[in-house]
């Protein structure tokens, strides 16, 4: 028999069995939807991220941070702890001398508030050579109106696009020359007391978004790294950001090796590429396990299929011998059966593809009403940028949703196929 | 002058099989001939081995003991493959029809040529072609359960012609049909016996029937006890 008679065969058997053949259909497009909108979702969330941190992470730099850890937090709340090793604002000397290294600057920052008026807003207040700031951040630390100050020792502030337009409707919280107080809790004097300055904002930055991850960020507010000294009373600095002659792994690795070695290996390095890295692995642990639990509910569809075409082969028994007994082969019968599950599998996987990938992209347009420009992985005080996910189908999802489906729903066709291709013709003819 | 060769001989056939933990002898030795262009009648009671007899014939089975040749091969020697292909050189008609009650008439006969590899066009129009020799060209495009009972043996005889066999073996043909209809149905066969020269291997337990055929064969208890020649 021709794989064309086959197949048009099988399908005329499925079409006899419309509503029986739909819901064992709808098993596998359940199962083949909740694998491609997990995993598109999934790319769609890796891919913000990336691009996210790629934006605020410049890859030709690296951040050293007191202690080890991941230290992914711009919150001034960096991992001192453990060896009680601290980073000051004169290790940039050290970390200068090292080949490869353009410069590198300090960075102090702490949570506090920023008061305009009456009104208090959380704020992360870092302290940053400005200068050298903007030399490193040259595409994010850009003014939108006023001018970053560059005289080190000017006490004015800059702030972040979300400190001066916090709710996105232009209502201003503050903006340039306006009259700011600067709080910080300082929580180690005794008795604890608010520090408090107030100053002038000397610019408003251009709406950054990403995480900034040591670079600039939308919800900061910017001080001269000298008034940061005096302010917190303290040379301790959190991070130190190393701007690198160029962003070769080599130059990356040589570079960060030097300055582990410098502080005895207890200052932490991070670099964007190791970042993505990390990343990277930990998604695909998430796309592995939610991968894995939406591939339970195809096993699931797929005992539907077996069970259906056990049934279907013993309504079918007389049948089958009929076809043996006009000179049908015991495999043309495998075949027959194996392609009504192929058929179920192929209807049932591009349904599930489709409609998957409707459900990533709804369940990302409510995930971003819901999120409503909030923080999604707050790593930052107030408001960040809105964060949209943009669910992405690769090919590899695409192709490996069909193929999973088609491949699940033969599998579990194979024992009914081959129990029908094993039917004598004599008993089959008999069968009632 | 027409060659007449011989198309179906059993020697010596037994066949025991287990009813439940019972051996049944259903053939105790039967010795059979039947050569091209003959129209052969089998008759007996239910029991009395003849439908084991025609499954051995159709090489749906095989004997437990002795030969059954078809076309001088001895079918204990095929595989499941080469029985297969052996069927399809056999028009079965069987006593419910067995037609494939999702098809029309048209298509039933196209899928037992659709097992033989036939062209997509060439099975539409034998099929048509077959169905003009039973009479129901008219009613190609119904399904079974739109068709009289006697329609429905008229296309499984269609079906049964449809890939040239070497003879037709039938089951109890008309046992499900009036007798009227019965009539018409051996009509055809005995015309297609006498006019296109097939040969037929005709199982019943109705003795009018097989005084149509040219030789009638009286089974009982699993061995032919009288033979009949009209």
């Amino acid at each position: 028999m021709k794989p064309r008679d086959v197949f048009s065969y099988s399908f005329s058997a499925i079409r006899l069995r419309k509503l029986r053949a739909g819901l064992t259909t709808l098993g596998v497009v359940i199962g083949i939807a909740a694998i491609v909108a997990l995993l598109s979702i999934t790319q769609g969330l890796q891919d913000t991220i990336t691009v996210q941190l790629q934006t605020g992470f410049a890859t030709d730099t690296l951040i050293v941070s007191p202690g080890g850890g991941f230290g992914l937090g711009a919150e001034g709340a960096m991992g001192t702890a453990g060896s009680g090793f601290k980073l000051f604002v004169n290790d940039t000397q050290t970390i200068n001398e090292i080949e490869n290294v353009t410069m590198s600057i300090a960075i102090i920052q702490k949570v506090g508030y920023i008061r305009f008026g009456e009104t208090v807003r959380t704020a992360t207040i870092v302290g940053v050579e400005f200068a050298n700031y903007t030399n490193i951040y040259s595409s994010t630390f850009v003014a939108e109106s006023g001018d970053i100050p560059l005289n080190p020792e000017n006490e004015t502030v800059v702030v972040g696009k979300r400190v001066s337009d916090p709710w996105k409707n232009g209502t201003l919280f503050c903006d340039v020359n306006d009259s700011v107080e600067i709080i910080w809790p300082n929580a180690t004097a005794r008795p604890p007391r608010n520090e408090t300055y107030t100053s002038h904002v000397a610019a408003v930055l251009k709406e950054i978004g990403g995480f900034g991850v040591g670079g600039p960020s939308d919800s900061s507010v910017y001080i001269s790294l000298s008034k940061a000294q005096s302010f917190f009373g303290t040379d301790e600095c959190d991070m130190i950001i190393v701007k690198l002659k160029n962003d070769d792994k080599a130059t990356i690795d040589s570079v960060s090796e030097a300055i582990k070695e410098a502080f005895s290996n207890e200052a932490s390095v991070m670099s964007a590429t190791a970042v993505l890295n990390i990343l990277s692995s930990v998604f695909s642990i998430i796309t592995l396990f939610l991968g894995g639990i939406a591939a339970i509910s195809l096993l699931v569809a797929g005992i539907g299929i077996m069970n259906i075409m056990i049934v279907s082969l013993m309504e079918r028994t007389r049948e089958i011998g009929i076809l043996k007994a006009l000179g049908m082969k015991s495999r043309t019968v495998l075949l027959v059966f194996l392609s009504e599950s192929v058929i179920i599998g192929l209807i049932g996987a591009t349904i599930g593809i489709a409609s998957g990938w409707v459900l990533a992209n709804v369940v990302s347009v409510a995930f971003a009403s819901f999120s409503g420009g909030g923080p999604f992985m707050g790593n930052q005080a107030a408001g960040t940028s809105r964060m949209t996910i943009t669910p992405v189908l690769t090919p590899t999802v695409f192709l490996g949703a069909l193929s999973f489906g088609v491949g699940v729903s033969v599998i579990f066709a194979l024992y009914p196929a081959w129990r029908a291709s094993k039917l004598k013709p004599v008993e089959a003819l008999r069968y009632e | 002058m027409i060659l007449v060769t011989t198309i179906v001989e059993a020697v010596n056939l037994k066949k025991t099989y287990m009813l439940g933990k019972v051996p049944v002898n259903a053939l105790q030795g039967v010795n059979l001939k039947v050569e091209s262009g003959d129209f052969l009648a089998v008759l007996g009671p239910s029991g009395s081995g003849k439908s084991t007899l025609l499954n051995l014939i159709g090489a749906l089975d095989k004997p437990t003991e002795g030969k059954m040749l078809i076309e001088g091969v001895d079918i204990s020697t095929l595989n499941d493959n080469q029985l297969a292909d052996l069927r399809r050189r056999i028009g079965f008609v069987f006593q419910f029809f067995n037609l494939i009650p999702r098809f029309t008439a048209r298509e039933n006969i196209e899928l037992s040529m659709s097992i033989a590899d036939v062209s997509r066009a060439e099975r539409r129009k034998q099929a048509e072609d077959l169905l003009e020799t039973v009479g129901l060209k008219e009613r190609m495009n119904h399904k079974p359960a739109e068709l009289s009972g006697g329609e429905q043996q008229r296309v499984a005889i269609a079906r049964a012609l449809a890939n040239n066999p070497r003879f037709l073996l039938m089951d109890e043909p008309t046992g499900n049909i009036d007798s009227k209809t019965a009539k018409d149905i051996i009509g055809l066969v005995k015309r297609l016996n006498e006019e296109k020269g097939v040969t037929i291997i005709m199982v019943t337990h109705d003795q009018r029937l097989a005084t149509q055929a040219k030789r009638a064969v009286q089974m009982f208890d699993g061995v032919i006890t009288r033979e009949i020649v009209n």
